[in-house]
């Protein structure tokens, strides 16, 4: 076996393996450096990763080392940044529901109750496709990422759809649930994807043939939540009966149900190494868990109203709350303690999420506005001022340079923040 | 509660002591105002709904999820977004507006002709009574034809979203109703 080259994954930071074997084919490992930070010692970590990956020779230390910084760089980008609001989309005329950016963030794809998907190009704002075909509210909506040449789309009309992202044709429509489908999620290996329904069961579907290849039955009330781990061997969902199922996705069996919260569940979240899961309640607490035995190692306590949203950020040692109670909460996820509350909203926080750094968390309100904090202190940094109604939801793109949030006042806003705005211009005027 | 959780939430089924409400009609019929006067809102200053408005409301022990859609007619045809899983259908008429009680009825008859709405018992609010052009319920009742609906049954009452009165009377009908039917 042979070291090919080297890739590098920014985000967690990683560095991939490339290796080519005697037969001709490619393999892949992944070195994951998810302790990285400005303060880590190079020199010692590219000592350590050549004595535990002896087909690293003594002579790519330097090209190691010039990778890490690189690394290192970017986890430290965008830390003086201001977001203004870029474009203001209106095409949709009814509600928004949730938005998706594509692995570069290049495009992203909203839905609404209008029952399109849009696609829209994030630098120039300009609306690609319109996904119609479904009849009823497109509630929910994912890219094949990281590829990024399909979309799947779920919708209250109990179909989900996959679509060609580049034509907007639609590959198939995938019937069989009874009631609306409200989550769902490619496999990062783009193989498959899994829907999960209000009629409180999740299906695996094969993205190719659009076939129904298993049934998840186990869950007795709506099924609400749903995510693939990073190796895509395990489905988490997150129901209304009070408890999360882990998913074996090869057989289609409940491997785990994690019970212990004392109401319905409001989310689910893989963190990145697939080592734990966390899920948030109604019953105002949030719940780490251990994939592997099933075991609930944290309760994370402090809201005083339902938690509506949690998240890891991108390596999985901070977890983000929102909650009914308008704060939002950070913990360390290894200590369970409550390093920052997030205090300026004056609603409900309904969604929440990290910049892909993990040094930002992003608030989505019912009081019309997004905030921005600081991960580190809990400062809150900049309010995103300009919907008319509550937003409903918000993403990063991979960046972290770009935000868009969906509202309920029918439109989407981009945000971006003075570098990126400056760029977005610059590919306008030389287009036009 | 805002938040995209709380759509799923208004979507659950055969919830005990929980109950939909769609509330319809055509556009500056005044829905978003009587929603805000039935939660003791202020109701000044209501823009055109563009889409809809979620109340919980509690009533004799129900929770009624009071769903307000907007009727524009270009949203229209959205309607049936909203029908699945519906207990009662207000219907609201602004009862001031003569001209338009033809269109009212258009919009009615094709509703009572929807599958999801089957068997839903209907409310009708024959609104804006506090003003001196409003026509009495019984006029509206017979623009609108409500007499010839033989399939659900249906209860008209006159109100005024300002002053309140009505309102009260209309809904606990509508309460009563599903109760009951939820029982049987």
């Amino acid at each position: 076996m042979k070291l090919k080259r080297f890739l590098l994954r920014y985000y967690p930071p990683g560095i991939i393996l490339e290796y080519l074997k005697s037969n001709g084919e490619i393999e892949t490992k992944s070195i994951d450096l998810l302790n990285l930070t400005p303060e880590t010692d190079v020199d010692v970590l590219v000592n350590q990763i050549l004595f535990e990956e002896p087909t690293i020779s003594e002579a790519r230390k330097p090209q190691l080392k010039k990778l890490i910084f690189k690394l290192i760089e970017k986890l430290e980008s965008n830390q003086e940044q201001e977001f203004d609001e870029f474009k203001v989309l209106k095409a949709h005329i009814l509600p928004l529901t949730n938005c998706a950016f594509n692995k570069n963030g290049d495009k992203f794809i909203t839905g609404s109750y209008d029952r399109t998907c849009k696609v829209w190009d994030t630098i120039t704002g300009r609306e690609l496709l319109s996904l119609e075909g479904h009849k009823n509210v497109v509630y929910t909506m994912a890219f094949n990422v990281p590829f990024g040449d399909k979309i799947v789309t779920g919708s209250f009309d109990r179909t989900a759809k996959l679509w060609d992202s580049n034509t907007g044709d639609c590959l198939h429509t995938l019937t069989g649930h009874t009631m609306e489908i409200v989550c769902l999620a490619f496999d990062p290996n783009g193989y498959l994807l899994a829907t999960g329904s209000m009629d409180g069961t999740a299906k695996i579907w094969d993205v190719e043939s659009g076939q129904e290849i298993y049934t998840l039955k186990g869950h007795t009330a709506e099924i609400v939540s749903l995510q693939f781990n990073s190796d895509g061997d395990l489905v988490l969902t997150g129901s209304f009966d009070n408890t999360a199922i882990i998913w074996d996705v090869n057989t289609g069996e409940a491997i785990h149900t994690l019970s212990g919260h004392t109401a319905e569940l409001s989310c689910t979240q893989f963190d990145f190494t697939g080592e734990y899961c966390v899920t948030g309640s109604i019953d105002q607490t949030c719940k780490l868990w251990d994939v592997g035995t099933g075991n609930c190692i944290e309760t994370f306590r402090g809201h005083e109203d339902e938690v509506l949203d949690a998240c890891f950020n991108s390596t999985g040692n901070k977890l983000a709350t929102a909650s009914g109670d308008g704060t939002a909460r950070i913990y360390n996820v290894f200590t369970g303690s409550c390093t920052q509350i997030l205090h300026g909203h004056t609603q409900e926080i309904s969604k929440i999420c990290f910049n892909p750094q993990g040094t930002k968390v992003l608030t989505a309100s019912g009081d019309q506005t997004c905030k921005l904090w600081s991960a580190e202190s809990g400062e809150e940094l900049q309010t995103l001022e300009g919907h008319e109604d509550e937003i409903f939801s918000c993403a990063f793109n991979y960046e972290g340079d770009t935000i868009i949030t969906g509202s309920k006042d029918n439109t989407c806003r981009i945000w971006k923040d003075e570098p990126s705005m400056m760029k977005a211009r610059a590919a306008v005027e030389e287009g036009s | 509660m805002p938040g995209l959780l709380n759509i799923l939430r208004g979507l659950r089924k055969g919830q005990e002591k929980e109950a939909r409400i769609l509330v319809l009609g055509l556009d500056n019929s005044g829905k978003t105002t009587i929603l805000k006067s039935l939660s003791d809102e202020d109701t000044e200053n209501i823009a055109p709904t563009q889409g809809f408005n979620i109340k919980a409301l509690s009533k004799d022990g129900f929770k009624l999820n009071v769903w307000d859609i907007g009727g524009q007619k270009a949203i229209r045809a959205y309607w049936p977004n909203y029908f699945e899983g519906t207990d009662g259908l207000v219907y609201v008429v602004d009862s001031s507006d003569e001209e338009r009680l033809g269109e009212c009825l258009e919009e009615l008859t094709t509703l009572l002709g929807e599958d999801d709405l089957k068997d839903v018992p209907l409310l009708v609010f024959a609104n804006k009574q506090d003003l001196d052009l409003a026509l009495e319920a019984e006029e509206v009742m017979e623009h609108t034809k409500l007499n010839d609906i033989t399939d659900r049954v249906w209860f008209i009452q006159a109100c005024s979203a300002i002053t309140k009165e009505g309102l009260e009377e209309g809904m606990e009908w509508l309460v009563n109703t599903i109760s009951e039917k939820k029982e049987s």
